[in-house]
């Protein structure tokens, strides 16, 4: 019986063609991803070339003064690529997976945006996510919209009723066959992926599979309670069309632009207008009281006066420079928590719309979300601080340029570790296909499927 | 008006036949809610970016007045901002606006980019995309649109009661346009109020003072889409007409939907991003400075360019020493440098934008088998939320920075002294008077003139469009047969 359902459907040209749409639109999803994954490494590559290069030319050129040689010299912190970030591309379009500091402001430097063509980033990438988030729901659609619905307007319903025992069982097996199929498609096409991106098969991989998995059965179960309804196919083609419409645009457009208003963010401008100005009036404020301010900063560094005898000092040069990040600090931690709100809130209302969980959860795995850009904005805080307390006594005490170790300070990666959890993400998808088939059974059992 | 009698009779048992679904109530009542949360949204977010950005261009120009004596060279480190602001008509169309970065800073020797977008502080979630009046219009209207007309034609061949019109002495060509009529009285009735409530908004938020091209632009705006509207209505109907039942003719209009809408944009643009790949910012970056440092390093002494110029203006001035010239030589060197790196700078950026360029034009192309690309990057050159608006603000703000740079360094060749001051010495500077020569940045949104030219293909698009419609209608009328 299942193998003839099987062949029924398979035989229908309907079906041929979707699925080999699908087929090739998943392997062009995957030339993306790959492509992408080169263009990282390959910038990887490139930032630590042009570090070395960059450091030496310099270093040459500025042989006589360290504070003017780290006036220009920028240290390359990397957000590390994970393979599976080919399949979720997720913001790392948007943010850059490199940034290029050198030791004076962070402020002014650190959000320094990524180059980009703006109409690639509105159309969006094809990358395996969008295939699976978009793509898929709807060729489960097609599949299932006409269940029975067809057999009754063509009058083969009856027969199949009357030849079966349980219809309920049948209309099961015709949802097995279809949910089948396109599990199979999805593991075909992450088995390649694997293969191709060179994905390791570790939980990440695992969660990323599993999510799939439970967002094509929750469109099925979405078919499945339309399909209990039982009305005609045209009905369940608009109906269906239009849930999946608003799971995919409007729901999820709705609460971006609310989450964009009550976050709002102005501290981002007022943040760089701040930093600019607390850094250069000091140029025409009291030297001692920048000092006194740098000191009580960095308590180390007391023991460094400015020299009476001279109008510049690099010592005093870096103390203004200290001053641009130190009285933007508050403005900086504001702007930083209210990205985590914004995180946070957006996470905590996905979790409510299918669509949108899976999208962020798929990110989250690939570290591709607006979590890791605030860990690695932090990582680079991080990155900047240790080189500024490893070169400011340099700076101070002048040393000789040709003294220092310039071929250790090769590019750094930045490694997020956070971990997601099987419950996070799977949860709320469960929850949504068991309300649905719930739903969809009894309505299978209040009305008699004739 | 004896000629259209049939049609419009046509037209109005259409429109009756649809009033009778109760589901049209319910989705005219959620499109209705939508156009609402469209147009708030719309306008808060217009609200706060150009009040953000007044606010930030003010207080940084004020600032930039406040400094002190100086040397003007510290001035053009200090810099100047370049905040962007957004047109009356983004309240209905964000185009791109959500990915431009809003501020750049603009500083002698360094072109900064343009930075804080509203996507780089966002998750994934933008990247549904927006709801705005102009999403409505482009994609919800169509997609009701096909759900009002599948049955158009279908269901009255399945009803056999095509024939029994056809019989009655009403040709083809009186029943399609009947139907298209129909549908699009139906359609209006949304994009009528629609309409008078943007015109309306928009006319509040301006004060009632509107220029002549702000008028132009809104009027182009919705004589578009309504022509884009009646494309579907026709598309609708043809395809009811050739379906053998309504369901195919439903099946069929969701694919058609389905690819122009959603499936063609992104594909189309991710095939000219996968073809023309464009270069990363670290290699940008790293190409300008391997070409300035060909030309010549100015921090380099015995750079062979700046000891050239330095040996003919020695020779020039007969003197021997740089000190002893008749003007600042360091400004004079940095005046050179900065002409040098700018050049070279642009001159990269060209490149950049071309494969940009290159980038878009098979999604530009392609507007000419979709309506919705067309009508989409008409609206977003209408409303300065497209491609080229956002290079032109850049484009302006790298003009600015530059005129800053070089009027400062012009300050300082004839202003500051050419001998260094002693280590002890106070530095040189100028009167704070100066720093108001430099003129405030007040950017300029595109007139509508260059926004037709850049949209040429678009235009000519929905041009062809329209004929093609047009001679779609003649040859059905001629072809349909009632079975």
């Amino acid at each position: 019986m299942l193998a003839l359902l099987f062949k029924n459907f398979i035989r229908s040209k309907g079906t041929k063609i979707g699925l080999l749409f699908l087929l090739c639109i998943g392997f062009i999803s995957l030339l993306v991803g790959k492509q992408f994954q080169d263009k990282q490494q390959n910038n990887i590559k490139e930032a630590s070339i042009y570090q070395k290069e960059h450091i030496a030319r310099n270093a040459a050129f500025h042989k006589d003064e360290i504070g003017l040689l780290l006036y220009y010299i920028k240290f390359s912190l990397v957000n590390n690529t994970l393979p599976i970030n080919s399949l979720a591309i997720g913001q790392r379009d948007v943010n850059p997976s490199i940034q290029s500091v050198t030791i004076r402001g962070l402020e002014g430097q650190k959000y320094d945006s990524e180059l980009n063509n703006p109409n690639n980033l509105l159309a969006g990438n094809i990358d395996f996510g969008f295939v699976l988030i978009y793509l898929f729901p709807l060729l489960i659609i097609a599949f299932s919209y006409n269940l029975i619905s067809e057999e009754k307007e063509s009058g083969t319903w009856k027969i199949v009723a009357t030849q079966s025992q349980n219809t309920f069982l049948f209309i099961l097996k015709l949802f097995y066959v279809r949910i089948l199929s396109l599990i199979a498609l999805l593991t075909f096409l992450l088995f390649a992926a694997v293969l191709f991106l060179h994905i390791p098969l570790d939980s990440a991989f695992f969660i990323f599979y599993g999510l799939g998995v439970l967002y094509i059965l929750f469109w099925f179960a979405v078919s499945f309670f339309i399909v209990s309804l039982q009305k005609n196919s045209n009905f369940n083609a608009v109906i269906l069309l239009t849930i999946w419409l608003f799971l995919i645009i409007i729901v999820p457009a709705g609460i971006n632009a609310y989450i964009v208003n009550q976050y709002q963010v102005p501290e981002a401008l007022e943040l760089t207008l701040k930093q600019r100005n607390a850094y250069h009036e000091k140029w025409d404020t009291d030297k001692n009281e920048t000092m006194e301010k740098f000191y009580k900063h960095y308590p180390q560094f007391k023991g460094y006066k400015i020299p009476e005898d001279k109008e510049f000092s690099w010592l005093w040069y870096y103390a203004m420079q200290q001053m641009g990040d130190d009285e933007s600090a508050i403005l900086s931690r504001e702007l930083e928590t209210k990205l985590q709100q914004r995180n946070l809130a957006s996470q905590r209302i996905a979790q409510f719309i299918p669509t949108l969980h899976t999208q962020l959860q798929l990110n989250e795995i690939a570290h591709a979300d607006l979590g890791n850009q605030l860990l690695f904005l932090k990582e680079t805080t991080k990155f900047h601080e240790k080189l500024r307390l490893h070169f400011y006594p340099k700076i101070f005490d002048n040393a000789a340029v040709d003294q220092q170790n310039w071929k250790d300070f090769k590019v750094e990666t930045f490694r997020d570790s956070s971990e997601i959890s099987f419950g996070k993400a799977f949860l709320p998808l469960l929850l949504f296909i068991l309300l649905l088939i719930g739903f969809g059974w009894r309505n299978f059992n209040t009305k008699a499927v004739f | 008006m004896k000629i259209l009698h049939s049609e419009l009779l046509i037209a109005s048992h259409f429109r009756q036949s649809v009033f009778k679904n109760t589901a049209l109530y319910i989705i005219t009542f959620f499109i209705g809610i939508l156009l609402l949360y469209a147009t708030f949204s719309g306008w808060e977010n217009y609200k706060n970016q150009n009040e953000t950005s007044e606010k930030y261009q003010h207080e940084s120009r004020e600032d930039w007045l406040k400094n002190p004596d100086k040397n003007p060279h510290r001035m053009a480190h200090y810099g100047n901002f370049a905040f962007r602001k957004s047109t009356p008509l983004s309240v209905f169309e964000f185009g791109m606006e959500p990915f431009f970065g809003n501020a750049i800073f603009l500083e002698a020797h360094k072109q900064n980019t343009a930075n804080f977008s509203e996507a780089g502080f966002s998750n994934s979630m933008l990247r549904f995309g927006e709801i705005s009046i102009a999403m409505v219009l482009q994609v919800l209207l169509p997609l009701l649109i096909f759900f009002l007309g599948f049955n158009a034609i279908a269901y009255e061949r399945e009803n056999g009661t095509l024939k029994i019109l056809l019989t009655q002495g009403i040709n083809w060509k009186q029943l399609l346009i009947g139907k298209i009529l129909g549908i699009a009285s139906v359609i209006m009735m949304l994009f009528v109020p629609t309409i008078i409530v943007l015109v309306l908004v928009w006319l509040f938020f301006q004060d009632f003072t509107v220029t002549a091209d702000e008028a132009i632009k809104m009027i182009l705006f919705i004589l578009f889409h309504l022509a884009y509207l009646l494309f579907f209505c026709v598309i609708a109907v043809l395809i009811s007409a050739v379906s053998k039942t309504s369901k195919k003719a439903l099946i069929t209009l969701i694919g058609i939907w389905l690819l122009f809408t959603i499936i063609l944009p992104r594909t189309t643009q991710a095939i000219g991003a996968y073809i023309y790949e464009a270069p990363s910012k670290i290699q940008f970056n790293s190409d300008i400075e391997k070409d300035i440092l060909k030309q010549g390093d100015s921090h380099n002494p015995n750079d062979p360019h700046y000891k050239t110029i330095k040996d003919s203006l020695l020779r020039a001035y007969k003197v021997d020493s740089v000190q002893k010239l008749p003007f600042n030589y360091s400004g004079y060197i940095m005046t050179e440098g900065e002409k040098i790196s700018s050049r070279i700078y642009n001159e990269h950026l060209e490149e950049l934008l071309n494969v940009y360029k290159q980038q878009n034009s098979f999604s530009k192309t392609v507007s000419f088998l979709n309506p919705f690309i067309a009508i989409k990057n008409l609206s977003m050159g209408l409303s300065n939320t497209d491609y080229e608006s956002y290079v032109d603000f850049q484009k302006q703000a790298e003009d600015y920075r530059y005129k800053m740079a070089q009027k400062m360094n012009a300050l300082q060749i004839k202003y500051i002294s050419n001998k260094k001051p002693g280590p002890n010495d106070k530095p040189l500077t100028i009167g704070k008077e100066h720093w108001a020569d430099v003129e405030e940045f007040h950017y300029e949104a595109k007139t509508i003139g260059t926004i037709l030219k850049n949209e040429a293909v678009s235009i000519i698009s929905i041009i062809l469009w329209i004929a093609a419609l047009i001679i779609l209608i003649q040859i059905a009328s001629k072809k349909l047969k009632a079975i």
